[in-house]
Formats: structure tokens, sequence, C-alpha cells
């Protein structure tokens, strides 16, 4: 074959393979529509529809089952006792396969299907895909888990559930400060808006706290499967410390693995998105690599406070599991919205945006108890959570309870 | 000193198996000019194949990695139907852009597929350890048994198929059809026969290239055989398509470029230097690195 040939073959492939990303992706686009705010009025015997928006395929499906059971639970207890304000809620949920695209095509079809209130979406990457359109058709968003900072403003739309990652990252650099750590190493996702912005955060409370951040490394995107080289670097520059704020699927099959056989033996410490990485383990591998894994998150299933127990029990009851830190902030985002409507009186978008922003309200939770500030981000603390080898599976222990950042 | 080692054995674990994926690539583009982009996605197949059946070889008292055998009967079967289902007839009737395009199609097709099937749908799974924990110590860096095993398997595995293709009838009758496929009929060979037996072994191939894929990275997922299909065809084409020591060579320095990238220039810009090389290489030597400018026989 000559080289003309190959190289229009070439072309063709490459132009057929970003056809195809193209198709798939602008499909549900077209369909956007306004008319959000056509159910307004009063809400006594009408039927209150909530939007629930969560990646229930793909590689953080994990996340999607998560929500969808919480707010099915919460729906489920509200009705029971008589609905929100005499009316009965009901869940339409859109999967937004952990792609931000999808995302906003979810958005798009639920506000077509006139949907004003919506729970979503559960990650950074895909919340900040849709925030801006949320505010052009005054649809509200309450995202149970999107930690990125940039994801709520003030006088917007957007609102949280969880902390943000100026918490949660500088929590964990709290922890290696209070630990007695001074110099640490970073392994972060360059190409993910939640590990980019969890970097970020903590290399800035790290000099705040005086923590030489000694070491960075980078993955191209969260696809990379092999951290081995980063995690040598790290042993190599002798940090007993390294913050890798990734995902449970990258976290159970790769990197703790990697990072040991690498000879890092130091702290691993990251961010919830370590939660569920117990399900996400090799069987048969040595779970002892785990130990020293430590991660913050939203809450603990043993926490003994009332409000959690009969959370986790309710949830254990229904669904056989114990319920995740994304289950427990989104089955608290389906009571905020409760709250909200209550205030307002209504289920009018803008009435309940204005009751969210209310920083007054006070919301008891099952992943505590607190206010939104300004730009709507919970102000409470986060948990701190090591794993623990057991058998040939892997427990979760509670290390610490951070209320608030300690001072520099 | 270490570091340099730890590169190296990263980028030789990872070559190895971007090379037998490659072999796949070469060995079918070789006999049918074909560049069969479904390739990558048989690799998903031998994943899921190996996650259904460890269970299975476990309960029966073998080691996990023996499920890898029934992972190579079902991409080889997967394989040949595909040959028979869609390139034989779209090759009869159509032009090779044709069949292009209907390789593109099976790709997408076969994870498409797998996503509806309810066993398996959109979720990644994580599999059992394969080969036993632990390795040896040389000069402070720790070779893991799974990676030794990776980059022998594949060697055995390249050297095996390159006699077979040089020493047995079979492997002869495969070069004479990839040569000049009118006159390997004269001469008394099936054709179609040669062609089906391409995609079994080149299949079973990405069965074991599956074994070692999720020996050292235990996650399958539908979609895991897209980025993986691609750099091993970068692989191939660098090597010079169509040449299966070309394959080898190729995969070894892709999975060679991207360790040493991450390693000595940017962790973020593995990418970025891979398909650079291609580039480069393409420029300057378009038939791949050991690939002969050899004029069109008309």
């Amino acid at each position: 074959m000559n080289k003309k040939k190959l190289a229009s073959l070439l072309l063709v492939a490459c132009m057929l393979v970003s056809l195809a990303a193209c198709g798939s992706s602008s499909s549900g686009a077209a369909t956007a529509t306004p008319a959000a705010s056509e159910d307004t009025g009063s809400t006594t015997g009408e039927v209150i529809t909530l939007g629930t928006i969560s990646p229930n395929t793909g590689s953080l499906a994990a996340y999607g089952a998560a929500v969808t059971t919480a707010v099915d639970l919460a729906v489920e207890e509200i009705n029971a006792a008589g609905g929100i304000n005499g009316s009965q809620v009901k869940v339409v949920n859109a999967d937004d396969q952990f792609d931000p695209t999808e995302c906003l095509n979810a958005f798009n079809s639920l506000v077509s299907q006139g949907i004003g209130l919506i729970v979503g979406s559960v990650t950074s990457g895909c919340t900040s895909a849709i925030t801006d359109a949320a505010n052009e058709e005054q649809v509200v968003l309450l995202t149970p888990s999107a930690t990125a900072d940039s994801i709520t403003t003030e006088d917007d739309y957007v609102f949280r559930a969880c902390y943000a990652d100026s918490f949660q990252g500088a929590i964990a650099a709290a922890y290696a400060k209070q630990s007695g750590y001074t110099e640490v190493g970073v392994v972060y996702c360059a190409s993910d808006t939640y590990s980019k912005g969890l970097y970020d955060s903590f290399n800035a409370a790290c000099e705040k706290y005086g923590i030489t951040v000694k070491a960075v490394e980078s993955s191209a995107s969260l696809d990379v499967q092999d951290y081995t080289n980063q995690f040598a670097s790290m042993a190599k520059s002798g940090v007993p410390f390294v913050y890798a704020p990734y995902y449970y699927d990258v976290i159970g099959p790769y990197i703790v693995t990697q990072a040991r056989a690498a000879g890092y033996k130091g702290i691993i410490m990251g961010a919830d998105g370590y939660d569920t990485t117990p399900d996400y383990v090799v069987k048969g591998a040595d779970l002892t690599a785990f130990n020293d894994v430590v991660y913050t998150n939203h809450y603990d299933p043993a926490d003994t406070d009332p409000k959690v127990q009969s959370f986790v029990k309710a949830y254990e009851a229904k669904f056989g599991s114990t319920p995740n830190a994304i289950s427990a902030l989104a089955y608290d985002a389906v009571y905020m919205y409760k709250q909200a409507i209550e205030k307002a009186g209504t289920t009018d978008p803008k009435a309940v945006r204005d009751a969210l922003a209310d920083t007054s309200a006070v919301y008891s939770g099952v992943t505590g108890t607190f206010s939104l500030d300004d730009v709507g981000t919970p102000a409470k603390g986060a948990s701190i959570i090591s794993f623990t080898p057991d058998g040939d599976k892997l427990t979760t222990k509670l290390v610490d309870v951070v209320k608030e950042l300690p001072a520099a | 000193m270490s570091t340099f080692i730890q590169t190296l054995i990263v980028g030789l674990r990872l070559g190895s198996i971007y090379a037998l994926v490659a072999l796949g690539y070469t060995m079918v583009y070789g006999i049918i000019r074909l560049i069969n982009f479904a390739h990558g996605d048989f690799i998903m197949v031998g994943g899921y194949t190996m996650i259904f059946t460890i269970p299975v070889v476990l309960a029966l008292g073998l080691p996990a990695w023996s499920s890898a055998l029934f992972a190579i009967l079902i991409c080889a079967v997967v394989g040949m139907s595909t040959e028979l289902v869609a390139y034989r007839p779209i090759r009869k009737r159509g032009t090779s852009m044709t069949a292009l395009i209907t390789a593109i199609a099976v790709s997408l097709l076969l994870e498409n597929l797998a996503q509806a099937i309810p066993a398996i749908g959109p979720n990644p799974v994580v599999t059992s350890q394969i080969f036993s924990t632990g390795g040896f110590s040389i000069s402070g860096v720790t070779m893991e048994w799974t990676t030794v095993l990776t980059i022998v398997i594949s060697a055995v595995v390249m050297v095996v198929l390159y006699q077979f293709t040089q020493k047995t009838r079979l492997g002869r009758a495969m070069r004479c059809v990839s040569e000049d496929k009118e006159a390997s009929i004269l001469m008394g060979i099936n054709v179609n026969n040669t062609i089906l037996l391409t995609f079994a072994i080149g299949s079973g191939l990405s069965a074991v290239a599956a074994l070692m894929y999720i020996a050292q990275y235990p996650k399958v997922y539908t979609t895991m055989g897209a980025m993986l299909g691609l750099k091993a065809f970068v692989a191939a084409v660098l090597g010079g398509i169509g040449i299966i020591p070309g394959a080898m060579l190729g995969g070894l320095i892709i999975g060679l470029v991207e360790s040493f990238t991450t390693s000595y220039v940017s962790s973020s810009m593995a990418d970025t230097f891979v398909f650079l090389i291609l580039i480069v290489v393409l420029v300057i030597k378009p038939a791949g690195i050991l690939g002969k400018n050899v004029g069109e026989k008309v």
C-alpha cells in the first residue's frame, strides 16, 4: 500500500471517530426548551415534581445508585408523612453518565418536562457544565456532592448540600499538619475539575500551615491506568504523605497497589471520592496496601447520632446495604428542598431559590446541622476516615471529626 | 538509577501489552489490507469472559489465569464471526473504504452491545487477583511477579508467532495470501480459510493481551478497548503495519515513550508524546520503521 492511501485511511478513521463523538453528544442538546416556571401558584393537592441528575451508568455508576436510592427513601418518608405542604412528591431521574455533555442533555430534558427544582448532579465536572444553564433557565440546582468551589456563586440558582473543596482540601492539609508532616507530595489529575480543585485548595492550605509541597505529579486523564512512575517519584523525593484526590474506580484497582509496588510506603490521603472504594478492590489481592490510606468524607455511617442511625437503619432495611456519603447528602438535599418549599409556600423556582438563599435558615440533616453561606455552600464539618483490611474485605474506620479549620 | 529502571520496567510492561494487541492489527492488515478497528474491543470481550469464568475455574481448583483459555476460545469465535458476518461479504462487494467503515461500526456495535447485556452493563468491574502477589527487588526497584510474567509471556507469544509464520505450512500460507491473493489461489491455498485462521489467531492474541492487561490493571469496562486499541494501532503503524516484528517494535517503543515521558518530561503529557511520535515517524518514513516503500502492483 502506498502512503497516500494509508494517510487517507487514517484521516477517514479520525473523522469517523470525531463524528461518532459528535453524534452522541449533540442528540439531546437540540431539545432545550425554556418554560420551567409554569408550575407556579399554590401547591396544595398538586404533585411536586423533583428532578434528579446522577451518573447512573459509566465509571461512577455507584454514585448514581447512591443518589437514586437515597432520594427514593427520602421521598417515600416525606410522602408517608403527608408530603410537602400537603402535596405528594414525585421524582424524575435523568442519567448524566459522568459526562458533562450528557449532563447538559439530562438537564435540558428535565427542564423541558417543566421541572424547576433539581437535585444534581453528583460530580463537580458534570455539575459545572449545567450551572450556567440553570441560572439562565431560572431552575434551582441543589447538588448533593459537587464540591468544586466554582460551582456556586452569590445571587445564583445553584446550592449544595456538601462542603466545598476549599474546605475539604484544607482539612487534608490540616490533618497532615496535625499528624506532624512538614513535607508532602501530591498526585492529581490535571484534566478533572474535582481533582485539580482539591489540589489547588490543598496547596493553598499547605502554604498557610507552613507545610512544604515537595513533589507534584499528575495524570493526563481519569482514564490513565498506570501511576507507578508518579508514585516512584514520590518515594524518591522521600515524602511521608501524598495527597491523591481521585475517585474510587482509580483508587481501588490502580493507585494504592501500584503506589506500594513503586516503593511508596507513607500515607495516601484522598477526599470524598474514595467513598465506596471497598467495593472496588481486587479480590485476593494484598489488602495491607490499604493501610495508611485516609480520606475526608461527609459523614460516618457508624455515627451514634440518632438522625444518622435512623437514616442508616431505614436505608439498610430498604436497600440491604450501608448508605455511602453521597446517599446521605442526596437524602439531606431532598429534605433541604422540603424545608425551602415549606418556607416559600410554593414550588415556584424563584421563591424556592430565595428561601434557599436565606443564610439564617438552619438545616438539620444526616450530614450535620448547618446553614448555607452567601454563595450557597453549607458550613459544616468533615469526617476523616481510614481503611482497614479485614480478611479479604476492606472496612472503614473513623479517625477524626473536624468541625472547623484550625488556625494557621 | 532506580528511577530509570523503574521507568524502564513500566515501559516494558505497557509496551508488551501494546505489542500483543498491535500484532492482531498487523496480522489482519497484512493479509486483507483492513484496519480492524474492532480489535481493541476483542480485548474487552476477553476481559469480560475472564470476569465470568474466573469463579468457575477457581471452583474447579484451577488457577485464575486458566480462565484465559476460555477467553482465547471466545475471542477467536467472536473474531471469526466478525470476519464471516461483516468483513467477508463487504470485501466481496465494497471497496477498502467500506470495509474500514464496517470495522469502526463493528467496534461501536461491540461496545454498545456489551453495555446492553444486563450481566455486563455500563459499570466497571474489578477482577480477582490473577497471578500471585509479591515479587522481588533489584537495586531498590520492586519487580512484581505480574510484571515479570507480562513481559515474559508476551515475549514468548511473539517469538512463537513469528516462528509460526516463518516455518509452518499455515504460516507460509498466510504470508502468501498477504503477498498475492490471486497467485495463492493458483498455488492451491484456500484463501478464505487462511483469512479466517488469521482472524482466529489475531483475536486469540487479544485474549492473551486481555489476560496481561487485567492482571496488571484489574478493571474491566465496556470501552476499555478503545484507547488501548488506538495506541496499539499507532504501535502497528509506527513499526510498519503488516510486518510482525514491526508490531512488536512499535508496541515497545510506544510503551517506553509513554513511561519515560511520565517520569522525565511531564506526567500529564504521555499521550501527547505518543501521538506526536506517530506523526513524526510517518512524516519521515511513511511506511513505518521496519516498513518498505513498495510500489502498488498493477
